[in-house]
């Protein structure tokens, strides 16, 4: 072993001498060569764009490559495999030389794999800037070092060092006829450096980018480059769309992908016409349709959002699902004799902004997280909803009367404190928050979207100034006497304004029974109804006179199983799983693999495949925005396109395993299949009309 | 839920969707088995090595990215580290399709494995590529490290210059070492997922 290891570093040592020497060969070089130059499968030269230059004056040089017939060489980005050229100039002090101005590529496909680059006769330009003071009849050598990489199937590495020497004169330099039209060549190829505003995310296992355009562009025939290597599976096609003024780019992520750089520089090329732009993207949220036409102001001032945040949040206090939190605090400061009306309605505001501030927190750790929810999410466990009936329902009964709640007042805030006073108000304003949060959505949904879109300490400011705009009304009653004198007087009217502050509870209860029964089914309802019949009886029974020991007895224990059977039948009626997924409407089809199967074996038929779960907020909103749209159903129609949904809200293996032949682990997923059998082509994770109607006329 | 969907509306994008990419292999999942034969005419199966460490090394001595790495040593280097000081099963895999680049016959495999004081515990000749395929190996060389689970720990290229100069080698980082050194110290391997950097496999 030992022998064996030492012959291995004698050899090893023998080839380290050897490349050492035919590395140093390398750099050392070969003498400088002009003109073309031939190496294995390509031939190489310096040229420049004319026959002499001026003292000072930028001119153009460029390395000419002319693979044989079959071979290529690489752009900036390769591609899947292979190098880009390398380029070492050697220059006279005080020269300068630019960065090569790559001309656009083409894609080559090399087996399952695709790369950037360029076949037949190309240039890489660069234009080089000769010091000042050079004089006439001087000549200006160029050296170049080029480094590359030509291949077929197989590649051959390749370098040369070559040289061209050009004459220094006072005249304007002539062109080169010899070389004028490679030169257009790459000027034609040269992509426009454009200006436009350009995102990219990487979420979702998909390159998304957007794209600001101003101008009017060809919405078909684009292909994207990509200046980076290893984000994008060069071999997959993009997914390109024009929509008014955006363009969206979509094409999944390399497997080899490990890290987004924070900004993407790529290209845009339109073959037909030669069109190319050269565009940067930041790595950035992209935009929802919605909120581009919402923000078209693009970033409205912080000032305007936090006023809008304000009177949403004044607003919030005419919703339904705070109206009655809100009747019950009016009260309560109604009722109050005392003039410490102020510090309530501080801690009353202080209770809305702290819970609207802890759970925007929430929302946002959630978004951090990667959580699919939306705000309003804390109405999403049948639990807490049908505790909130239970709630909503005895609140009602004690403000119509079936029993007292003693001088004061029964709001929840109370409850939860276990007493009046500030503590009290404070609850009552932490109580609005949460039954608020669900309404605040559809008035305040574009302001929330802006905010959660936003760094986040300017979208906590955003929730604490929308909380301010909920308590502010309540506030200014208490805070000033105008306001707070205007109140009535308390009086036996209270008692029937009482009573008539329940009829909104009984709403809010009902409202909340609607949203339990979405969450679960028939069963849970009624399960949840007995247990409201069940409280009721506990309350009725509960304030009985007592005659004698066994009557009494008997009456605590009905009160105990009554509330035991109230918990039991919330606790069985949250378990209820929804009915089968909503039964499908005329113009789709419930997805399964032998319909997906038999719809792609019917030469006629074309399919569009939606994958959605009722947690992912995504699906929700492009079917919202984009799929469920008048366009949509129309193209439906006129494309003769079967549209089939399948639902992934709760695990479906077979769900599962389609997804995971697109290499997703996660939906949306959206798919269309040709009419003639072709590929299935991914649709992008966020939609518009535009794209789904485009892409349902392309099949 | 009406009321949900409006408020998901502005908030969609935020949200996202956000899912890994399913690759396929998948680094933390089991690693797809196999079953070639080596220049020897034995067949051997992933399930073979239960226990110990599996690297696979894709290869093409005419690949100038190959050439580049067993010229100065380094590839031979970690055949012995691996083998020696990880105690783990080196495969050199060979997925040319006969007539392209890259295919040996056996004997000319061995020869090469002679010639270059090459130290792989067995070279496979995956002639019909399903391995290579079951892999998405794509260039030359493209390197994997399975764990003595069966599960896939490291994938990616041989180092971080994807150069075809040798000098450039010490200055790299050498991928597959430091996720030895990591998997041997019971650490997490830094850079599971690198780039791999070479010739496409001739398939």
């Amino acid at each position: 072993m030992l022998l064996r290891l030492r012959t291995y570093f004698i050899l090893k040592l023998v080839t380290v001498l050897f490349f050492a020497l035919t590395a140093g060969a390398g750099i050392a070089r070969q003498s400088p060569e002009t003109g073309a130059v031939q190496r294995p499968h390509i031939e190489v030269e310096l040229v420049s764009e004319t026959l002499s230059i001026q003292s000072g004056e930028p001119f153009r040089v460029g390395l000419r490559m002319l693979p044989e017939q079959g071979w290529h060489t690489y752009w900036i980005n390769p591609g899947d495999s292979g190098l880009p050229i390398v380029m070492d100039w050697t220059l006279e002090a005080g020269t300068e030389v630019s960065q090569v101005d790559w001309p656009y590529p083409q894609r080559l496909p090399i087996g399952h794999l695709v790369n950037y680059g360029y076949e037949g006769e190309h240039l890489l330009p660069v234009t080089i800037t000769p010091p000042a003071g050079l004089s006439s009849g001087e000549d200006f050598t160029i050296d170049l070092y080029a480094d590359w990489l030509v291949c077929k199937v197989e590649c051959i590495p390749g370098d040369a060092h070559l040289r061209l020497t050009l004459p220094v004169r006072d005249q304007v330099p002539p062109i080169n006829p010899r070389t004028k039209s490679l030169f257009e060549w790459a000027d034609r190829r040269l992509p426009e450096a454009a200006a436009w505003d350009s995102f990219f995310s990487t979420d979702g296992g998909q390159l998304s980018i957007q794209v600001e355009i101003d101008r009017d562009l060809p919405s078909q025939g684009w292909l994207f480059f990509p200046a980076e290597e290893n984000i994008i599976d060069h071999a997959e096609s993009s997914f390109i769309t024009f929509d008014g003024g955006l363009i969206q780019i979509s094409t999944p992520l390399s497997t080899y992908f490990t890290g987004a750089p924070d900004e993407l520089p790529f290209v845009l090329v339109h073959p037909d016409t030669g069109t190319a732009f050269s565009l940067k993207a930041s790595a950035d949220s992209l935009i929802s349709d919605l909120s581009i036409s919402s923000a078209e102001s693009s970033n409205p001032h912080l000032a305007l959002l936090l006023l809008m945040a304000l009177i949403g949040g004044v607003l919030l206090n005419l919703m339904p699902c705070v109206f009655p939190v809100l009747s019950i605090k009016a009260l309560t400061l109604a009722n109050h004799s005392d003039r410490n009306h102020r510090a309530h309605g501080l801690a009353y505001t202080a209770g809305v902004v702290l819970s609207f501030v802890i759970l925007a927190s929430i929302l946002l750790a959630l978004r951090a997280g990667g959580q699919a929810l939306g705000w309003g999410f804390q109405l999403q466990s049948p639990w807490l909803v049908g505790a909130l009936v239970y709630l909503f329902f005895i609140m009602g009964l004690g403000l119509s009367g079936l029993y007292t709640f003693g001088a004061q007042l029964m709001g929840v805030g109370e409850r939860w404190s276990g007493q009046e006073g500030l503590k009290g108000s404070f609850f009552t304003g932490v109580l609005a928050c949460i039954v608020a949060s669900p309404c605040t959505a559809p008035f305040m949904g574009t302001a929330l979207g802006i905010a959660v879109l936003l760094a986040w300490p300017v979208a906590l400011l955003i929730f604490a100034t929308l909380g301010l705009g909920l308590a502010l009304p309540l506030l200014m009653i208490s805070y000033w006497p105008a306001f707070s004198k205007r109140l009535p007087r308390p009086g036996p009217w209270m008692e029937t304004f009482r009573q008539a502050m329940a009829f909104p509870l009984y709403l809010a209860a009902v409202w909340l029974l609607w949203v339990f029964a979405r969450q679960t089914d028939a069963n849970g309802v009624a399960l949840l109804l007995c247990g409201l019949v069940a409280l009721g009886f506990a309350i009725w029974v509960g304030r009985l006179k007592d005659r004698g020991q066994i009557l009494s007895t008997m009456r605590h224990v009905s009160v105990a199983l009554c509330l035991l059977f109230a918990f039991a039948a919330l606790a069985s009626a949250a378990r209820l799983q929804p009915n089968a997924a909503e039964p499908a409407s005329e113009w789709w089809e419930p997805w399964s693999v032998e319909r997906l199967e038999q719809l792609n074996n019917d030469p006629e038929q074309a399919v569009l495949v939606n994958m959605t779960a009722d947690w992912c907020v995504t699906c929700l909103v492009n079917e919202r925005v984009a799929l469920n749209t008048d366009a949509v159903r129309t193209a439906l129609l006129e494309h003769d396109v079967v549209y089939l949904k399948g639902d992934w809200t709760r695990r479906d293996p077979a769900i599962t395993q389609y997804l995971a032949e697109f290499r997703r682990n996660g939906v949306p997923l959206y798919v269309v299949y040709p009419r003639s059998g072709g590929p299935p082509q991914v649709l992008p994770q966020v939609l518009t009309p535009a794209i789904v109607v485009g892409a349902l006329e392309s099949l | 839920m009406k009321t949900f969907l409006f408020a998901s509306i502005a908030l969609a994008l935020s949200f996202g969707a956000a899912n890994p990419l399913l690759a396929v292999p998948e680094i933390g999942q089991p690693a797809p088995d196999f079953s070639v034969i080596d220049t020897k005419g034995q067949t051997h199966s992933l399930s073979d090595f239960a226990g110990q460490l599996v690297i696979l090394e894709w290869t093409n001595h005419d690949c100038p990215f190959v050439v580049k790495h067993y010229s100065a040593g380094n590839m031979q280097d970690q055949q012995r580290l691996a083998r020696d000081e990880h105690n783990a099963i080196w495969l050199t895999v060979i997925s040319s399709r006969a007539g392209e680049q890259g295919h040996v016959t056996p004997e000319q495999a061995d020869e090469l494995t002679a010639s270059r004081d090459a130290f792989p515990t067995a070279v496979l000749l995956d002639e019909s590529g399903d391995m290579g395929r079951a892999y998405d190996a794509r260039v030359t060389p493209h390197m994997y490290i399975i764990d003595g689970d069966g599960i896939l720990s490291y994938m990616g290229g041989i180092d971080s210059n994807p150069s075809r100069h040798s000098e450039d080698i010490p200055d790299a980082t050498q991928y597959v070492v430091k996720a030895l050194d990591d998997l041997a110290a019971g650490r997490e391997v830094a850079h599971a997922v690198t780039r791999p950097y070479g010739c496409t496999i001739k398939y």
